[in-house]
């Protein structure tokens, strides 16, 4: 049995995966299998995956479920005790694999964790952005409202805790369900916020950028609201499940949610959404701009001066943009 | 002369603690290995109680507040057994009540380990005890909790096999999640149905503005004739958000109805005696689940849950027997040496 099992979830990635199994078979614990779930990929992402040649790899095939159901088949194949996620875009650092397997041997309580995460552009190149999260103390409402694990390439988890929200729906017959694939988008946080709502292990960060975790740019504003309609279904799910929790922390994390979701609009230059969603926000919780008064009012003030200037203006000022940009995105 | 055993609870133990420890005393296949005697403490008093029997039975709930009486109880009675029954704590208890949890799972391993044996109720609760190393190896054995089950046992069989009058009961209390149960009933599509809520607590208020006057779903008062109540029911449903073991489940299989119940904790245990898992625990995971109970075939699985019954009855006297009696032997050699 390997150490650790690294999941790719693989859906039409034929120009990343490439890169991204070069990171894992890279990794500095060597005693480790990585399982890639072709999730019925149409370009040539399996002759891709077919060129490595390294016992460590295998490919499991599925017509498209999705991202959470790769991740399940990932999980439901898996012959390791640690269990890592990393998308087929993302890239990890030499030592993320054995740094949080380390972490899980030496606290037997913790049952995800995670690390922070540099940004790359499509290209690969860094963009000086990073994601430095909370590490410790990590409780439901942290993951409601700004979710400290990241992105989808964070974190590494034991597989006896990912257990204990296992289920198998009545209409499924493969496998059991861990993360809930009837959700398209946010499903990674409806997965570690049931986690932290229904089970008692331990949600823990180690330092360091471990993750290279790339940023599309184009086609962001467009999904916006989409994306908003899924977290509030992703709200009403758990708020049944935990409704004393969810009165108590959804205006502040729906002002949380609506306050990243307008950064998206500002990255995609949209005037409009952007102060439509700042208006939002303010009227749902003030909270955010008490707890985090920086990168509040910094997205504030270049959702306001996006629409004043428009967006040629506004694509002009780079300069005063980047320290702005370094907050928001 | 027969050994002599003393079973503490204090006053905040719940309900179903009561009932379990009649049926101790009362069961005559247990009345033959020892006397048994129920001794009341005060939750949070600092002096041990006086305390004669052989062996000593805690089924106090462990809290901060209670620490210093159950180490004052090591102390006290360092020559005899001490046993403790875990009635309340489970995985699903500390993620929905417990914001530190580190420490919490540091009381309950400081307290476990005060005794000579630790008592799960449930296997699924005596496998988060094991993985989560609450109890030092070698002291956990597991006794899932038995009443009289023969009012239940006496509940004649379902006439027909439609499945019509859905129910719960118990506390009205967060922890059952009959919240849960009301919305995934008014969201199912359900041919015909009904759902009684039978009980009393503080959620009643809750439940009835979730009904929101829907012809369909009626509260019946608490009763003390719970084989009554479920004999009244097609079907017995069980969403709790955490249940150590759950006696309504054993009871809902001994009068032969069928039982649908959320996978966690001790619940799990029940699936393999015939009741019907409903995992996630979201609205739609028990709407699903309604809709496939009235369309299920009941028979084969309802005779099972009855077999079951009766097994679980000798095995909870077996169980108490042998721990008992495997003490009874450490007592003699002590007071030999």
């Amino acid at each position: 049995m390997p150490k650790a099992t690294v999941v790719v979830p693989a859906y039409n990635v034929a120009g990343t995966i490439a890169e991204t199994l070069r990171s894992l078979l890279r990794q500095t614990l060597r005693d480790s299998e990585i399982i890639v779930v072709d999730d019925g990929s149409k370009d040539n992402t399996l002759e891709i995956v077919a060129s490595f040649d390294d016992p460590r790899l295998r490919v499991v095939r599925q017509a498209n479920r999705g991202l959470a159901g790769a991740h399940n088949t990932g999980i439901a194949h898996a012959a390791s005790a640690i269990i890592g996620f990393c998308d087929a875009d993302d890239l990890w650092e030499p030592q993320k694999l054995e740094r949080h397997v380390e972490h899980l041997e030496a606290n037997p309580d913790v049952g995800i964790s995670f690390s922070g995460s540099r940004l790359i552009d499509a290209k690969g190149r860094p963009t000086g952005l990073v994601q430095r999260p909370r590490l410790k103390g990590i409780t439901a409402a942290h993951i409601l409202k700004r979710n400290p694990i990241g992105n989808g390439s964070a974190a590494v988890m034991r597989k006896v805790a990912l257990d204990a929200m296992a289920w198998r729906p009545l209409h499924e017959h493969e496998r059991d369900w861990w993360f809930d694939e009837t959700f398209r988008q946010t499903d990674d946080v409806e997965g570690w916020l049931r986690f932290a709502l229904t089970t008692d292990w331990r949600i823990e960060g180690i330092p360091g950028l471990l993750t290279l975790y790339r940023i599309n740019p184009g086609g962001l504003s467009a999904n916006v609201e989409r994306q908003y309609q899924t977290w509030e279904r992703m709200v009403t799910k758990l708020s049944a499940i935990a409704p004393d929790f969810m009165e108590r922390h959804l205006p502040a994390a729906r002002a949380y949610q609506l306050r990243y979701l307008c950064r998206r609009a500002i990255a995609a230059r949209d005037a409009s959404l952007s102060l439509a969603l700042s208006r939002r926000w303010l009227s749902s919780s003030w909270r955010p701009l008490l707890e985090e008064p920086v990168k509040s009012l910094s997205t504030l003030g270049a959702a306001a001066l996006l629409s004043a200037l428009g967006d040629a203006s506004y694509r002009r000022s780079e300069d005063l943009l980047l320290s702005a940009r370094r907050r928001f995105l | 002369m027969p050994t002599t055993i003393a079973h503490l609870i204090d006053d905040s133990s719940p309900g179903g603690v009561n009932r379990v420890l009649d049926h101790l005393l009362s069961s005559p296949m247990l009345g033959r290995i020892g006397q048994h005697e129920i001794v009341r403490v005060k939750r949070g008093r600092l002096s041990t109680p006086s305390v004669q029997a052989d062996i000593i039975v805690s089924h106090l709930s462990v809290c901060w507040r209670n620490l210093p009486l159950l180490v004052g109880l090591r102390g006290r009675y360092a020559d005899r057994p001490l046993i403790h029954v875990e009635h309340s704590y489970s995985q699903g208890f500390v993620a929905a009540n417990v914001a530190k949890r580190a420490r919490f799972h540091s009381l309950l391993r400081t307290s476990y380990s005060l005794f000579d044996k630790v008592v799960a109720v449930s296997e699924g609760q005596a496998a988060w005890m094991e993985l989560r190393g609450l109890v030092p190896a070698g002291r956990l054995v597991t006794i899932p909790p038995c009443v009289d089950l023969a009012p239940f046992l006496r509940v004649p069989s379902k006439q027909s096999d439609t499945t019509r009058v859905f129910g719960a009961l118990g506390r009205f209390d967060r922890q059952k999640g009959f919240d849960i149960l009301i919305k995934a009933f008014r969201d199912a599509r359900l041919e015909d149905a009904e759902l009684h809520l039978i009980g009393d607590g503080p959620e009643l208020a809750r439940l009835r503005e979730l009904a929101d006057g829907d012809p369909r779903i009626c509260f019946r008062p608490f009763t003390d004739e719970p084989a009554a109540a479920i004999a009244s029911l097609d079907l017995v449903a069980m969403p709790s958000r955490w249940e150590p073991y759950g006696l309504v489940a054993l009871e809902t299989l001994a009068a032969a109805r069928p039982l649908l119940c959320a996978t966690r904790d001790g619940l799990g245990d029940h699936l393999r005696s015939g009741a019907f898992g409903v995992g996630g625990g979201s609205v739609s995971d028990w709407a699903r689940a309604l809709e496939a109970a009235q369309r299920r075939d009941w028979s084969f699985t309802l005779r099972r849950g009855r077999q079951a019954a009766l097994q679980a009855e000798q095995r909870f006297a077996h169980r108490w027997r042998t721990l008992i009696e495997e003490h009874r032997r450490t007592t003699g050699e002590r007071s030999a040496a």
